[in-house]
């Protein structure tokens, strides 16, 4: 409070409005329908209670649907080509040379730096891409890849609470491959210390906005779908478990609210079963596209001249442009778009045992929209439920299966805001943070391309 | 900030590395959102001064044909490389004083090594007297007094070579220093952790 403010307010009586503020508790890849059934069966009675007065909608997100897009399309409000995060990794321009996107690459004002203008503060924490942690008006905590809790925390001052708490960034997925119930069990303690440290932050910060975000969920589902959809796998109740715990946590936060103060949840992408990974380069490669210097490549970067198209995780496909890449073999205009229709429709032939593999492929002036267009890939793939897209260059056939049993959908993400009179449209990720801003009663700024949902 | 244009001139014997260095270090400035021009000896004299020999006078006006388009694309902006062998001294100055923002490389490399590299051929030729004028054998080459990067290829591999004179063009304020998030080590740890999840 400024000194004037200060002087303003000796005059008024003690009943001035309070000033708002906004919770959002994120859950990385908890699909909208998934959250109705644990309504509706018991699994998730805090929410249940919550929900019953509140608009929980399904919610569509960006393509392509990976974390590090949708949270920055979340925390920005802006589409990819307007924040330059089109997936965890990237080409350097004008090179194969990849690299991997970070909160420095990301080319549009966070929320909190728009609050911060303001003079709110915000903390946030484990959202993912917001790594490493830039100095804020608040406190903020980098989710995936974060590497370093100590470059993933602003302030550095709050670092000796972070390692009091046991704080850790991420469950060691890896553990998948070992047994389960390890997994489980580090699943669960990453969980318990990044509750702790939620509830901890919530009643010692001052803060607006307070965001916290569980990742876990995400990696449960990547490596135990299967354990859900199955009633009777072994680990059925170790899945359900987590969404109890997870639904306690809500309780928790949804209990210290007062009446001034708004609360979401949100997630970056829905998830179903696996039935197929298939894999594009392989496609490229198989149809004359693409040709790389060596038997087993590692990445794009051994690309071999002569390529016409590659794909990069998990959907994107890159025209191999004569100006734009060091062996550019195709040329702008009539060639490109030629190329471009070619692929597409050769894309959309691909079927497993008689089903269409791919729901659609979109050319990249229909979903992207910014400066940074040139950066966007030039075809972009939706597919079908069960055909998980991978941009795996090693490959030697077109799909197999691997120790993965969820996927990432696009049009069954999440949104829940405790009141009842939203917009009837189908919420979309790019439409939180003006939602955000609106309720915090700040001008949204006008490039923002969501919309406020209330 | 808008770039501030420079000249990168490297000189030294025929097979010392001028034109290796001059390509690794170019990718490097791209990647920093450089604009770049290299004017490479071989290329020039295939048009910019077609038609040129290699008496003194000759040498001399190509080496002055080259510090006169570095002069015109270093002052808009442009970060002009020379990769030619520039034998003498006081051209090489004469273009320095003209241009202003110039950084001189001495790819260091004793005779006997680029005789024995010859990546052209063109060392057997000279020792064979095929070619009557070579610098280093039958003609002179004289060294830089005082370069910005001295350079020792018979001891570095091209790699150290180009981090030396990156690392001079970041102090000098030439070139932009990197905000690398991930240290390599670090950068493992990324790429793994995608892999496990099935991303990279
Ligand atoms: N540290 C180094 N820097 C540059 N080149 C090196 C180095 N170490 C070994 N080399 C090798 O030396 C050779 C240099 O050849 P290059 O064509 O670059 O010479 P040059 O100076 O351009 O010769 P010229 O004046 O005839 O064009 C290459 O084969 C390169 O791989
Ligand atoms: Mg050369």
């Amino acid at each position: 409070m400024g000194i004037l403010d200060r002087l303003r307010s000796l005059g008024k009586p003690q009943t001035e409005v309070k000033e708002k503020k906004v919770v959002l508790i994120g859950l990385d890849g908890t699909p909208y329908t998934l959250l109705k059934q644990f309504c509706a069966d018991g699994t998730m009675p805090n929410l249940a209670k919550i929900a019953a007065n509140s608009s929980l909608r399904q919610m569509d997100v960006s393509i392509p649907e990976v974390s590090s897009t949708s949270w920055t399309c979340f925390y920005t409000g802006m589409n990819p080509a307007q924040h330059g995060i089109f997936g965890f990794l990237d080409l350097q321009p004008n090179s194969y040379k990849i690299y991997f996107p970070n909160s420095k690459s990301v080319k549009a004002p966070a929320l909190w730096d728009v609050l911060g203008n303001y003079g709110k503060r915000s903390v946030v924490i484990n959202v993912p891409e917001t790594y490493p942690a830039k100095p804020l008006n608040g406190a903020l905590i980098s989710g995936f890849v974060a590497t370093d809790l100590k470059k993933a925390t602003y302030p550095p001052e709050l670092l000796p609470t972070l390692m009091e708490l046991e704080y850790r960034l991420d469950p060691d997925a890896q553990k998948a491959r070992e047994s389960k119930d390890a997994f489980l069990a580090d699943i669960y303690d990453v969980f318990e210390k990044r509750r702790k440290t939620i509830l901890h932050l919530f009643d010692q910060e001052k803060w607006s906005l307070f965001i916290g975000t569980i990742t876990e969920t995400d990696r449960l589902h990547h490596f135990m779908w299967d354990a859900l959809v199955d009633k009777n796998h072994p680990y059925h109740n170790g899945f359900l478990d987590f969404y109890r715990r997870v639904d306690g946590l809500i309780g928790e936060v949804y209990d210290r609210l007062d009446s001034n103060t708004t609360f979401m949840m949100c997630s970056d992408h829905g998830f179903t079963s696996i039935e197929q990974q298939v894999y594009l380069n392989y496609w490229l490669k198989d149809n004359g596209y693409l040709k790389f210097t060596s038997e087993s490549p590692k990445s794009v970067e051994e690309i071999a001249p002569g390529t016409r198209a590659f794909a990069m995780d998990p959907t994107r496909i890159y025209i191999n442009l004569k100006g734009k890449y060091p062996q550019g073999a195709v040329e702008p205009g009539e060639e490109y778009e030629h190329l471009r229709r070619e692929i597409a429709e050769g894309l959309r032939a691909i079927t497993y045992q008689g089903k269409p593999v791919i729901k659609k492929v979109f050319m990249k002036e229909e979903v992207f929209r910014g400066p940074l267009m040139q950066q966007a890939p030039d075809l972009i793939v939706l597919s079908n439920y069960g055909f998980d897209m991978k941009g795996s260059t090693n490959k030697q056939t077109l799909m197999d299966r691997e120790i993965f049993t969820g996927m990432h959908t696009q049009d069954d993400a999440h949104f829940l805001i405790n009141r009842k009179d939203i917009n009837e449209k189908k919420p979309h990720i790019c439409d939180i943070a003006p939602t955000i801003m609106k309720e915090l009663g700040i001008v949204i700024p006008s490039d923002v391309t969501g919309v406020a949902l209330t | 900030m808008s770039q501030k244009g420079f000249t990168l001139w490297f000189t030294g014997l025929s097979g010392a590395g001028k034109t290796t260095l001059a390509h690794i270090v170019e990718a490097e400035m791209r990647r920093r959102n450089l604009k770049i021009e290299i004017l490479d000896g071989d290329v020039v004299r295939t048009n910019l001064s077609k038609g040129l020999g290699f008496s003194k006078e000759d040498r001399d006006t190509n080496i002055r044909r080259i510090g006169f388009v570095c002069h015109l694309l270093s002052r808009n902006g442009v970060a002009a490389i020379s990769a030619a062998i520039s034998p003498y001294r006081e051209i090489r100055d004469e273009v320095r004083k003209m241009i202003g923002d110039f950084v001189e490389v001495y790819v260091h490399c004793p005779l006997e090594v680029c005789a024995k590299r010859d990546v052209k051929g063109l060392y057997a030729k000279a020792m064979s007297g095929e070619i009557p004028v070579f610098t280093g054998v039958s003609d002179p080459y004289e060294e830089p007094l005082n370069p910005e990067v001295l350079v020792d290829s018979s001891k570095e591999t091209p790699e150290e070579s180009a981090q030396k004179i990156l690392k001079k063009l970041e102090e000098l304020g030439y070139l932009p220093k990197t905000d690398e998030v991930y240290s390599e080590e670090e950068e493992e740890e990324v790429k793994r952790r995608l892999e496990e999840l099935g991303y990279f």
